[in-house]
């Protein structure tokens, strides 16, 4: 299993020189950039905060990269600080409220076991296989930025519960319910869509 | 990553015409779809897979989940653009750390 040490940690002190850290910093970090920039667009739905993010976490990353152990899981590692400079930094300027409701969400989802699963029993699998990317991108942006940070994680990013409780610092099971519930969200969303663009016409 | 079963098609498209009736009404579904997503995300216990086999080639409503969850999921990793990062960006955070 990977480790993925504080960012502020002094336990596991790599002593670098200038030269290793540049050398690990474009061989570990660098390769990244891209899955760093889509996490960061896909979370503020914007370009220019999108390359401020990525900028600001990436020399984060170099600041701190006596925190980073060579051999370990970098991708994580550096989503991790990605995800705390858009906690810290751009929640509080983007254009969703400042207190993101997806607690509320999540207590209305919780508390009725029930519905989770009408959720799933009318929209068919033909018809998201007929959806394109932009619809499905739609739906998907349209979730609170909770729901959304997990789906992309897990689904477009490909990353483990066990790195994605490391990414968040939130508990397996809480990656697995939160997964869950955003997941029944993002299928109403589709199916709200594919209502409204008639793509369920051919249903029997 | 994604489910080790199936993971190039859909379940139970033969099974319409098969001989067994497979169940209509599935009455764990809440639990069933949590199971499901755990084996396409890669990340269901021994007990699940072992669950989850028994179970989906017998249950419509599991075949329908699977089938829907599986799509979803195929849908925002092949189909949601992935947003490249300019170059100018990297090429800033380069001058940056050189400084």
């Amino acid at each position: 299993m990977t480790t993925m040490p504080e960012i502020m940690s002094d336990t596991q002190l790599q002593g670098y020189t200038d030269e290793q850290k540049y050398q690990v910093f474009n061989k570990e970090f660098m390769p990244h950039i891209d899955s760093m920039y889509n996490f960061a667009f896909r979370l503020t739905m914007d370009e220019d905060d999108a390359n401020d993010l990525v900028q600001d976490t990436y020399l984060k990353a170099f600041r701190f990269i006596s925190s980073f152990e060579q051999g370990t899981n970098a991708k994580a590692w550096l989503f991790r600080i990605l995800k705390n400079s858009f906690i810290n930094d751009y929640r509080k300027k983007s254009k969703e409220p400042a207190k993101v409701d997806y607690q509320d969400v999540e207590t209305t989802y919780n508390s009725d076991e029930a519905s989770e699963t009408e959720h799933t029993t009318d929209l068919r699998f033909e018809t998201v296989q007929d959806m394109i990317g932009d619809e499905v991108a739609s739906a998907l942006n349209s979730l609170p930025v909770d729901f959304r940070t997990v789906i992309i994680l897990c689904d477009i990013e490909g990353f483990t519960y066990e790195e994605m409780a490391k990414i968040l610092d939130i508990p397996i099971g809480t990656v697995r319910s939160r997964l869950h519930r955003a997941r029944n969200l993002l299928k109403d969303k589709l199916k709200e869509y594919a209502a409204s663009m008639g793509y369920n016409k051919n249903d029997d | 990553m994604s489910g080790t079963l199936h993971s190039s098609t859909t379940v139970g498209m033969e099974g319409r015409q098969a001989t067994t009736p497979k169940k209509e009404s599935c009455d764990q579904q809440a639990k069933c779809l949590k199971r499901i997503q755990s084996i396409l995300d890669g990340g269901a216990t021994d007990e699940e897979k072992q669950y989850f086999k028994d179970h989906i080639e017998v249950c419509q409503p599991c075949i329908d989940m699977y089938n829907l969850e599986k799509c979803i999921k195929e849908a925002l990793q092949g189909k949601v653009e992935k947003k490249c990062c300019p170059e100018k960006i990297a090429a800033a955070i380069q001058a940056e750390i050189t400084k």
